[in-house]
């Protein structure tokens, strides 16, 4: 059942995933589960220096081992923004395959394969390089300023050249209102500082290529990507090979969190080697290799509020360096976003924002589930705690006084991606959830004495459904969908988005079930590549779901018109009279004129009849832009319990409530918010990836040993673990569907924050809240 | 370079591999091949070691065929244990959990259970961690471990065992058979305790008590404690200071007051020098705490 009072057949029925079994039973076939005959295996010579130039290159030897060798100088020298997300005008371009002038510890410089896993690393390990080592540059702070290590003379933008200064990435600046005026008209004004850390997405796939050269010059791919088109886009980018000519499967993936939203280098090296050897290659990454491959944005935030007396914010002022490591994967749109994130969650009357994302000599961001949404959030809720404290109110009035809602102008993915919010469960979420985990009894912040200190914390949030908008702006944002309908009266769904695992493709398959009345077993989920699909920009942005599943449910209706058309021709009826109703016996939809008797026939037997009849298959292809990108919300209870001798903290309970329009599979969806507390959870007091100042390498140096993430025993018990979903229709979503993957996880870590904060009555400005930082802040309290 | 030396996905160097079935012949293998050689048990340390290319030797010898050094039984006055048993069979054993609950409490906090499947007590000892959670919980029973050589065969006390990180008093041509532990005193009660940065962790630090109580005096006891030295540390002047008395508040600051100057923690990525000085105050008290509570044969 929905708001609006439709009741469903299919939707938010507890259904079994199709691929579900296969997935338990470790039967499914991720990227590196593929071998071609013939195949070689492909290895990657790494930098061991932060900073460095290539002087000279010796591969002679593992030429001499047999194996396919290749450095920079055997690909085109062409610079690239391993993301196509962004129109060319917002993309800034900085990579290179392979190069002779690496800025990271672990950037390729050369590449090997051979017949063996073994033999590659023999091969590798005979590579000479001699290095002129540079000097590196780890902080973003010291990386600003004149005279220090400079890592880019020159990026594209688009394909114009500009000159890199003080290396500044890129940086944008975004007002509005009279920021002056509206700090001198607030009672209170708080400004602080806030750090992130530099996570590592610790997807469960590690990054993987095959790629098999075909006799038309062209190269088949299977990859670890979200997205298969953009990847075809960029190897013909890269390689000038025809784009009809690559081919890149869709394949299930593993998990990867905004790891996978670029193209990974693993393919263009993968393609090189193929092309030279005229061999299939497979590049897999180890898990050390991975680390050294991408990791999320670390943040520091400048942020000032201000508030009226009641409560009401007058303004706000936001200044935010990034630290994005050696290159842009998107930067420049982050940027967009982070002031988008800010503004969105609570109405500001005026604004004023600097955005600047500098290079490191360290492993290059990338989004990580919730794109800076998490951090900024963290930041805005830490300060609106402060505030509602500052003007003696409580942090749930005070959030529901300021916050965005219904009816308000919402920034989205940045100032280019405005619409308004049609549906919002913001008040029903933060008032069930304030009972359910009894908000009015939670401690008074400092009061408790005693060693272990228990504390409630909230946090709200939210993120965009899709990029999509009513005007074009900087950002691709569409998806296709093609039905055909087989002569048994099974429907194969054909789509080029990739499921990242949380089953967006059987949500579509539900969309497609509930729209023509069949039963959800006979919509096929069929294996797809970019020659046989539409155009799908990216499984990212939480538009599974709502942008994906928008094109699933045009290609149903198209196809139900086609159905109910060729039906009324059997029938001898009207087809606008006509309905489909699912037959579990015969497993099939049957198509019936309502209340006369006889006038009905099976899907499978129109469809064999129209084969006879010589009607042509029952089909559609639909390529579908959504007109915007509406915000799904969440907010997150948590209790914690503070050890003040060891600083460990505990989660206790938890209750997150969730407003994602129509919820279509459930206990998918009550599993995306444990798990994105669980990933919140990480950056709140965990998780960091610090680098060594002498190797200017990773401090545990890709070692998972050394790189915690939350399990399931550092979790509450499921028990203990409430979810709820409050109930809205988004007008503009599939039968009022929203997205739920990043606001899943974006205001865990504020939840944390605040409820530490709750417990022991200071605040942390830093993430992640180690248990030395705990001890160290209550001895500096006293 | 060391990063593209690494390529966990295999072992990435030759070796051969030897499975003898019997302690002689194991023992003839390591003498031919001396340092060269190294003893294969669970895999969980060496494995790693070799992928990371921190070893690389020529020879694995698996000592996992050899029946005699899967055996757990009771010997006089405790337990013998083989050092190639799993620390999953210890921490399913019922004699152990009943008899030895220290080192049962130890072993199950042990990695995850597919580690605990493949790694054995023997293998946790020979890697001489400083951190190594079965041998924190060993030295405070006082085990005695057993040693196999060309000569024939010894008995030494654990403590003496361990000459610092990765380093044991094992020779090359010597291999560790197995353990001796007797039982803790009747109605002795015991701790074990570790502190990690998740549920599935090494330890940052880790203790490990045993106390026997008398009309409200301490009879025995045993403390050791892990990661706060370059080898698990028993900590006897403690235990001296709190024999004989009563375990009052002030006996117990006293207890606390030395541990500081008792232990030499590092800095490293797990954890900060001070924190680990800071907590092994903590955990010292919560062990003593728990020991306690846990004399007479009560545990929870």
């Amino acid at each position: 059942m929905s708001m609006s009072g439709k009741s469903f057949r299919v939707l938010g029925e507890r259904t079994a995933r199709k691929d579900g079994l296969a997935r338990v039973r470790g039967l499914e076939r991720y990227a590196s589960d593929y071998y071609l005959r013939n195949m070689l295996h492909a290895r990657v010579l790494k930098s061991p220096y932060p900073h460095a130039r290539v002087r000279s290159i010796d591969v002679s030897e593992a030429e001499g081992l047999g194996a396919t060798v290749i450095t920079f100088r055997d690909i085109p020298r062409v610079r690239f923004c391993p993301r196509l997300v962004s129109t060319p005008e917002a993309t800034y371009k900085d990579w290179l395959v392979l190069t002779d002038r690496p800025l990271y510890v672990g950037e390729p410089i050369a590449a090997v394969a051979a017949e063996s896993e073994e033999e590659a690393q023999r091969a590798l390990e005979s590579i000479r390089v001699e290095y002129e080592v540079l000097e590196p540059i780890l902080d973003p702070l010291d990386s600003m300023r004149p005279g220090g290590p400079q890592l880019h003379e020159t990026i594209l933008l688009g394909d114009e050249e500009v000159r890199v200064e003080g290396n500044l990435a890129c940086r944008l600046e975004v007002a509005e209102g009279d920021v002056e005026k509206g700090f001198g008209e607030a009672d209170v004004v708080l400004e602080r500082e806030y750090r992130t850390s530099r996570r590592y997405h610790s997807q469960l796939e590690v990054k993987s290529a095959l790629v098999n050269p075909e006799p038309d010059g062209g190269v088949s791919i299977w990859c670890t990507t979200q997205t298969i088109h953009n990847t075809r886009l960029l190897i013909h980018e890269i390689f000038g090979i025809p784009t009809s000519r690559i081919r890149v499967y869709r394949l299930p993936l593993g998990g990867s969190f905004g790891s996978s939203i670029h193209t990974n280098l693993v393919v263009p090296i993968a393609v090189a080697l193929a092309l030279k050897a005229g061999r299939p290659v497979k590049l897999a990454y180890t898990r050390e290799e991975d680390m050294h491959d991408h990791s999320s944005y670390q943040m520091i935030f400048r942020l000032k509020l201000g508030a009226k007396r009641d409560g009401r914010l007058t303004a706000g002022e936001l200044d935010m360096v990034m630290d994005i490591g050696a290159h842009q994967v998107q930067a420049y749109p982050l940027l967009g976003c982070v002031v988008g994130w800010w503004v969105s969650l609570y109405k500001l009357p005026s604004k004023r924002y600097r955005g600047r994302a500098i290079y490191t000599n360290k492993v290059p961001s990338c989004a990580m589930r919730g794109y800076g949404n998490p951090q900024t959030t963290w930041m805005v809720e830490s300060m609106v705690d402060e505030l509602a404290e500052a003007v003696g109110m409580d942090p749930l009035e005070f959030r529901l006084k300021n916050y965005v809602g219904k009816g308000d102008i919402f920034w989205g993915q940045g100032p280019t991606v405005k619409s308004v919010i049609e549906s919002c469960g913001v008040e029903e979420i933060l008032r069930r959830g304030a009972e359910l985990i009894g908000w009015d009894k939670r401690p008074k912040p400092g009061e408790q004495r005693g060693r272990y200190r228990r504390g409630i914390g909230l946090g709200r949030g939210f993120h965009t459904s899709s990029a999509g908008a009513a005007v074009p702006g900087t950002v691709v944002d569409y998806s296709g969908a093609i039905l055909k309908v087989n002569e048994d009266g099974t429907i194969d769904y054909i789509t080029a988005m990739v499921d990242q695992g949380g089953g967006s493709l059987e949500a579509h398959a539900k969309i497609i079930a509930e729209e023509l009345g069949v039963p959800l077993e006979v919509v096929n989920i069929v294996a797809a590549d970019t020659q046989t699909t539409l155009y799908d920009v990216c499984t990212h942005a939480s538009r599974g779901v709502y942008a994906g599943g928008g094109a699933a449910l045009r290609a149903a209706r198209e196809v139900k018109g086609k159905l109910l058309e060729l039906a009324a021709r059997v029938l001898d009826a009207y087809p606008h009279a006509l309905e489909i109703r699912p037959d579990e016996e015969l497993g099939q939809g049957i198509i019936y004129a309502r209340g006369v008797e006889g006038k009905e026939i099976t899907i499978g037997d129109l469809t064999t009849m129209a084969r006879h009849k010589n009607w042509g298959t029952i089909a559609s292809a639909v390529s579908f832009r959504p007109g915007s990108c509406p915000p799904h919300f969440t907010a997150f209870f948590a209790e914690v319990e503070v050890d003040t001798s060891t600083g460990r903290v505990r989660p206790v309970r938890v209750v997150a409530g969730a407003d994602i329009g129509t919820v279509i599979n459930p206990d998918l969806a009550e599993g995306q918010i444990h798990g994105g507390f669980a990933m919140g959870w990480g950056l709140a007091v965990l998780e960091d990836t610090p680098y060594d100042p002498e190797t200017g390498d990773l401090l545990c140096r890709g070692y998972i040993t050394d790189y915690k993430v939350p399990t399931a025993a550092d979790m509450p018990d499921v028990e203990d673990f409430k979810v709820f979903f409050v109930e809205t229709h988004e007008p503009t979503g599939p039968f009022g569907a929203k997205g739920l993957g990043e606001a899943a996880k974006n205001p865990a870590a504020a939840a944390v924050a605040n409820a530490i904060s709750n417990a022991l009555g200071v605040r942390f400005y830093e993430l992640p809240i180690t248990p030395d930082r705990i001890l160290k802040a209550l001895r500096e309290k006293g | 370079m060391e990063i593209n030396r690494v390529n966990t996905r295999i072992i990435p160097f030759r070796f051969e591999y030897h499975s003898p079935s019997s302690l002689g012949e194991a023992l003839t293998i390591l003498s031919r091949y001396g340092s060269e050689a190294r003893i294969l048990a669970g895999g969980t340390d060496l494995l790693v070691d070799m992928k990371q290319r921190l070893v690389e030797p020529r020879h694995l010898v698996d000592i996992k065929r050899i029946p005699e050094l899967r055996l757990l039984r009771e010997d006089v006055g405790g337990f013998i244990i083989g050092s190639a048993v799993k620390l999953r069979e210890l921490e399913r054993s019922e004699a152990i959990k009943g008899r030895l609950p220290l080192l049962h409490e130890a072993v199950s906090s042990m990695g995850s259970v597919q580690v605990r499947n493949m790694a054995t007590l023997g293998g946790n000892l020979c890697r001489a961690s400083p951190s190594a959670d079965a041998a924190v919980a060993l030295l405070a029973l006082e085990a005695e471990v057993l040693i196999a050589g060309p000569t024939g065969a010894k008995r030494v006390p654990l403590e003496g065992f361990f000459l610092g990180p990765r380093a044991t008093l094992l020779r090359p041509d010597e291999i560790l058979t197995g353990v001796y532990v007797p039982y803790p005193p009747e109605g002795a009660g015991s701790a074990f305790i570790k502190l990690g940065r998740t549920s599935l962790d090494l330890a940052i630090v880790n203790i490990a008590a045993a106390l026997k109580l008398r009309g409200g005096i301490v009879e025995h006891c045993r403390i050791a404690m892990g990661a706060v030295a370059p080898k698990p540390l028993r900590l006897r002047n403690i235990e001296s200071l709190l024999s004989g008395r009563e375990l009052t508040p002030e006996a117990l600051e006293e207890a606390l007051g030395m541990v500081e100057a008792s232990i030499k923690p590092i800095t490293d990525i797990r954890a900060t020098a001070e924190y680990r000085r800071e907590v092994s105050k903590v955990l010292l008290r919560d062990a003593l705490k728990t020991a306690t509570e846990r004399c007479g044969g009560r545990r929870s």
